[in-house]
């Protein structure tokens, strides 16, 4: 087979549509990328820039010099099962299979590049062959079977379970039976050959059920290669395939890396990169930045977002994003069994007053249904307009003339969702939705949060609007907090998943979103920006939506 | 005196037990597992339980409370340090030691590791923060009674109020926003690593300035009202009317006496400053105790609560102690 056959036959369609303008630029370039053409190409087809390149380049970098970075250090020994926090700092180590950039567009790392079957449901991954470990051993495709398997064993912990479960695994019966008489159930590979090593540098997943999006599930922030050697834990003087080595680690106080001059991508600029942990206070991040003792706070929250712009010598960096939040409610029990209850609870809010006083405009408005118009399958169908006058009007025609009184729980901590909350509560108080605040610590929220009546929970950016959906409202889905349950939409999100045809999947988005804005359990009124500040000195750095961060493009200016 | 210091020290055993049983009761009734917490919100419930069941989390109340005791004295070992449950537990020392605190279940390290460290960091800035404090209190209290109802004795007094009412995480953030921001004369943070152009030790001027800041004026007005009670006693008044000079009736006569007050308050602070210093510690990410126990705290980290809430008693009582020795001697009317 020549390597033209090996393209998907979708590509040419895609390329059709592209010509008669049936779809955009950014749709064809996120399809066909998936597809696996490689991004320079489908650039260079749809004909834009991919704006990555930014004027820093023009200047030479200058090699050397220690990026110092306040960061939470934890334990880090089992990467498989991080957290966000620890990903984002050992990502310079650690690497990932694919990337999606800040643009959206998903391209190879680790891998050369994938193919996807005409059908969806084979997806062959062909390894880079220059990429090697730190040893100097090539990766090779045991190592990345390894990986997945050890991360699609339900006995690690790992969040990709949860990613992958629909596409690659199956639920059993593991035949034990628990305190109560119930029997116990598990998870494994829905079939023995769904990860299958083709040569040493192939490996084809075997998937039961078509899925358009398996490399940007790849690129899951826990998904990280290790060296099946080191058997899972990460340490100083762990192999990694990475641009920077840990070389200390002191947990809760500070962490050093350096340089990899035989880094398969070329050696990084930055010699040293030294992370100091300030703990969770923004104060303490503030005054190192102001003091110049760490050069990179990366995750500016809105609260200090002003006095941080007031630092003369600091870059504050803005992404706009599908970053949300959202009250959702469990329809089980009553008043929310009503979908006109829930409904109410959406006409009863002004999403722009909620943007101004909830997030200070550092956003963008929400429609309720967590997809975003910056995602490329927002299917395009008019928003709820605020209406408290039909929202009293709809709780009075479910029995509830005097209104409803409830609690919503929330996390005491970051500052943005209590505003975001409390100006929700307010607007829903003169529409007659009485609803209590109980902000609770956030390990204890993440304890309850698919079990509370009403719960604000937040999402982080996702390149697609109906990965969201997935996780979210697909009957019996682990994340499907809200228990929400609908045979016509888990129908329709199964099609929508299916479809590669751009139209027609924002035409089986629109429905989607319809749904959920008539029956939907949540109420979503913003999406937001995220922020992070960098001293001046520090040059080519870029921000990416999910506030991931690599180190290895940027330079020091003395 | 030795039954005294015998009698003491049972009663010091006596109410560490007492304490921690009542951490580990009220830990268990906070929501929220550990397991949960370890596992991270995306973890399944069934991973979630896997894990609760390793740590032996579904145990009984009263069987984890002494097994904790078992481990600490050194009987048993850590259930948690069992290479059988790949949770990566293992601690330098050994199994069994005494004064073994466990296994932090945040921080996946033995307790020991973590604690002694953080215990010194906090104990050189409490030092630190006395050697400034005293000295100042006493000379602001002193020179106020000595010119009681004058300009300077207002100014102290005024001074002391705002001073002592001004809560240390605003006046945390005000010195900051003055000599970090605006000035660059200090460093913002005190991680006690060498960052940037500040050396380590110049990391201590903030954290030290916030807590004096907020205790000196405390005491120094107790000071002042101590002296201004013992100033206008007959027995000084004689000794003023006998010619004496007046360093000799202050530093002499009035100084013993007027100490006793004073004397608590600082052994008070003294205790605060060991334990209670969260807010500073945290808005300066100083790596102490205090800033320890707050995260143990939120986290449910049981292990690490338990030993810091120990210590933190353990140098209650010590002060405790301390105070009655000093009382002695600076009253020797009193006899224990």
């Amino acid at each position: 087979m020549s390597e033209r056959d090996k393209t998907h036959p979708y590509l040419k369609s895609l390329y059709a549509q592209l010509e008669s303008r049936r779809i955009g630029r950014r749709d064809f370039l996120r399809t066909a990328t998936l597809l696996g053409m490689s991004a320079g190409a489908a650039y260079s087809i749809a004909g834009i820039s991919p704006g990555l390149i930014s004027s820093a380049l023009a200047q030479t970098p200058r090699k050397g010099g220690t990026l110092r970075i306040a960061a939470r250090l934890g334990d880090i020994k089992d990467p498989h099962t991080y957290s966000w926090g620890q990903g984002a700092f050992i990502r310079q180590s650690l690497e990932y299979l694919t990337l999606t950039g800040i643009d959206n567009v998903t391209r190879p790392l680790l891998l050369e590049k994938w193919e996807a079957s005409p059908d969806l449901k084979t997806w062959t991954l062909r390894i880079r062959r220059d990429a090697k470990w730190h040893s100097g051993r090539p990766l090779i495709a045991d190592d990345v079977i390894w990986n997945l398997k050890r991360a699609l064993d339900p006995k690690t912990g790992s969040a990709t379970v949860g990613l992958m479960a629909g596409y690659l695994l199956e639920r059993y019966d593991t035949g034990e039976v628990d305190d109560k008489g119930k029997a116990k159930f598990s998870r494994r590979l829905w079939d023995a050959n769904a990860i299958e090593k083709v040569d040493d540098y192939t490996v084809r997943l075997n998937a039961k059920v078509p899925n358009l999006a398996v490399p940007e599930h790849l690129f899951h922030h826990q998904l990280f290669m290790l060296d099946p050697a080191d058997g899972g834990e990460f340490k100083v003087g762990a192999n990694f395939t990475g641009s920077y080595q840990l070389v200390s680690y002191e947990q809760g106080k500070r962490a050093v890396m350096q340089a990899r001059p035989s880094y398969w991508g070329g050696a990084p600029h930055v010699q040293t990169l030294e992370f100091l942990d300030l703990g969770d206070n923004a104060s303490a991040a503030m005054a190192a930045l102001a003091a110049g003792q760490i050069d990179a706070w990366r995750a500016v929250d809105n609260s200090s977002l002003d006095a941080v712009k007031t630092l003369k010598d600091v870059n504050v960096y803005e992404a706009q994003t599908a970053n949300t939040g959202a009250v959702r409610v469990r329809p089980e029990a009553k008043p929310f069994d009503d979908p006109r209850v829930r409904k109410a609870m959406r006409l009863a809010i002004d999403c722009k007053s909620v943007l101004d006083l909830g997030i200070a405009g550092l956003g963008s408005v929400g429609e309720h249904h967590l997809v975003s118009k910056s995602h490329p399958d927002y299917g395009p169908i008019p928003a709820l307009q605020y209406d408290p006058g039909a929202a009293k009007k709809l709780l009075a025609e479910a029995g509830y003339p005097n209104g409803i009184d409830s609690e919503v729980y929330l996390k005491s901590a970051p500052a943005w969702e209590s505003q975001v909350v409390q100006s929700m509560v307010e607007q829903w108080r003169e529409a007659g939705i009485r609803i209590k605040m109980n902000p609770v610590p956030s390990t204890q929220y993440w304890e309850v949060w698919k079990k509370v009546p009403v719960g604000f929970t937040d999402w982080n950016h996702r390149p697609l609007g109906i990965m969201l959906l997935g996780l979210c409202f697909r009957t019996g889905a682990s994340w499907n907090e809200s228990g929400y349950s609908n045979p016509q939409f888990d129908r329709l999100l199964i099609e929508a998943e299916g479809k590669l045809d751009i139209n027609e999947r924002k035409a089986a988005m629109g429905k989607l979103q319809t749904i959920l804005l008539e029956d939907g359990p949540i109420i979503q009124p913003v999406f937001r920006s995220i922020f992070s500040a960098y001293h001046k000195r520090v040059k080519n750095f870029t921000m990416h939506p999910t506030n991931y961060y690599w180190y290895k493009d940027v330079w020091l200016e003395t | 005196m030795l039954r005294f210091v015998v009698r003491r020290l049972g009663q010091t055993i006596v109410t560490l037990l007492a304490a921690s049983f009542l951490v580990f009761v009220l830990v268990e009734s906070s929501p929220g597992t550990v397991a949960r917490k370890m596992l991270g919100p995306f973890a399944s419930t069934e991973q979630v339980q896997m894990l609760y069941e390793s740590l032996h989390l579904d145990d009984p109340l009263m069987l984890r409370y002494v097994r904790w005791l078992g481990v600490l004295t050194g009987v048993v070992a850590d259930p948690l340090g069992d290479p059988a449950l790949k949770l990566g537990f293992r601690d330098q020392r050994g199994e069994r030691y005494f004064g073994n605190f466990g296994f932090s279940t945040q921080m996946k390290q033995p307790v020991s590791d973590v604690l002694w460290e953080r215990l010194g960091n906090s104990l050189l800035l409490a030092a630190l923060a006395v050697a400034v404090i005293i000295p100042l209190a006493l000379a602001m209290g002193m020179v106020a009674a000595i010119n009681e109802g004058s300009v300077v004795d207002r100014a102290v007094t005024v001074l002391g109020t705002v001073l002592a009412s001004v809560p240390e995480f605003a006046s945390g953030v005000i010195l900051v926003s003055i000599l970090v921001v605006t000035l660059g004369w200090l460093p913002g943070t005190s991680p006690l690593l060498p960052s940037g152009r500040w050396p380590v030790y110049i990391q201590f001027i903030l954290p030290v300035a916030v807590l004096a800041l907020f205790v000196t004026a405390y005491v120094a007005r107790f000071v002042r009202t101590a002296f201004v009670e013992v100033l206008a006693t007959p027995y000084i008044r004689t000794a003023i009317l006998k010619g004496l000079p007046p360093r000799s009736v202050i530093f002499g006569h009035a100084f013993r006496n007027a100490m006793i007050a004073p004397f608590t308050v600082i052994l008070l602070q003294v205790n605060w400053l060991l334990s209670g210093v969260v807010v500073t510690e945290v808005v300066f990410a100083y790596p102490g105790i205090g800033r320890l126990l707050l995260e143990a705290a939120l986290f449910g980290d049981i292990a690490v609560i338990e030993a810091a809430t120990l210590v933190a008693v353990f140098l209650a009582t010590l002060t405790q102690f301390i105070g009655d020795i000093g009382y002695m001697l600076l009253n020797p009317r009193i006899r224990l």
